[in-house]
């Protein structure tokens, strides 16, 4: 069954054809709000709002760009959203920091001693770095490579997404790449000195 | 190889798209330069890193979580639109009404209240009594 035919039953009033809808996008929402937000408890309340508003709005859906594309534009435009929300309110933040700063922070790291404590310091270290460098981009940039580094997107499908050409898209991911390295490279020397 | 070509091709070699001769090329170049080895080396752990938080799955009962919101959401729109009018008024209205009535019945009743017989009264002797014309005891203790 097409995304199309679900979302017509859907809105002749057949509730139970969105849990179809929801099993076959929740995981790349899910994954394109970690790739923005790193952390597993946060991605989840994200994606179930997302969905929320999706089921809310999907009478303005009118099937002129595939399901999966708008879905992503939702997922990233609510991601952007959560993310200045949050840099709004840095003292929520630093709580946060405070009371539960590895909450909902499962990686499965391919180490084979992933349980030497010195391990996980460092690895919690490099995490950090990275969640540091990714979220200093510029939101385009960010976009660009959570897409394309996350979701395993094309340049074409990136673009589509965006709104923009798929030169501008190779552009934004050269420029990201570069400015994580430079930022990583930066939090490295901080570390050394 | 300059270090400039050396970073273009960082991506194909980390994702192993690099041809053999590319691949030594970077590598006898890695081998060299200290800032592209640890600009590799730092490539590759943003790699691992994002790799493993690609990894994290989801809440199982996510879809169920999505579909009890959706539903209490629209059993909240039903209920809401079944009221009437009339009665969505009427409600605020009988309640201020009965908050007003039980303010006025409080005060009536506190106003009607008169002791009875509990309270001690004072001798009206007592009532005479010029207490700044007793004689201190600081006369006595100075003596």
């Amino acid at each position: 069954m097409t995304d199309q035919e679900i979302i017509g039953q859907i809105l002749q009033g057949d509730l139970n054809r969105y849990k179809l809808l929801v099993e076959r996008y929740q995981s790349i929402v899910f994954r394109t709000c970690m790739g923005f937000l790193h952390n597993k408890e946060d991605a989840d309340d994200l994606t179930q709002d997302i969905f929320i508003q999706t089921y809310q709005t999907l009478s303005a859906y009118k099937g002129e760009a595939s399901f999966s594309t708008w879905i992503y534009r939702i997922t990233v435009n609510a991601s952007l959203n959560k993310l200045r929300k949050s840099s709004k309110n840095p003292f929520l933040q630093r709580l946060e920091n405070v009371f539960g700063s590895e909450k909902g922070k499962e990686y499965n790291f391919p180490v084979s001693d992933a349980e030497n404590p010195e391990t996980l310091i460092i690895q919690a270290e490099r995490n950090e770095w990275v969640e540091k460098a990714l979220n200093s981009l510029p939101e385009k940039q960010r976009t660009a490579i959570v897409l394309s580094k996350y979701d395993d997107l094309s340049q074409r499908e990136i673009a589509v997404i965006m709104e923009t050409t798929e030169g501008a898209v190779e552009a934004l991911i050269q420029r990201a790449k570069a400015n994580l390295r430079e930022k990583l490279s930066a939090l490295s020397k901080k570390k050394k000195n | 190889m300059n270090c400039q070509l050396c970073q273009k091709e960082s991506d194909a070699y980390h994702s192993g798209n690099l041809s053999e001769g590319l691949r030594m090329q970077v590598e006898m170049h890695l081998e060299h330069c200290r800032d592209c080895s640890e600009s590799f080396q730092l490539w590759a752990i943003a790699d691992v890193v994002m790799e493993a938080e690609k990894a994290v799955k989801s809440n199982p009962f996510l879809v169920t979580r999505i579909m009890a919101g959706i539903e209490e959401m629209e059993h909240e729109g039903a209920t809401r639109l079944r009221i009437p009018a009339y009665q969505k008024v009427l409600k605020p209205i009988l309640i201020s009404a009965s908050l007003a009535a039980a303010i006025f019945i409080g005060v009536f009743v506190g106003s009607t209240y008169l002791p009875t017989g509990t309270v001690q009264r004072i001798p009206v002797e007592l009532s005479y009594m010029n207490d700044a014309a007793l004689e201190s005891v600081d006369l006595y203790s100075q003596l």
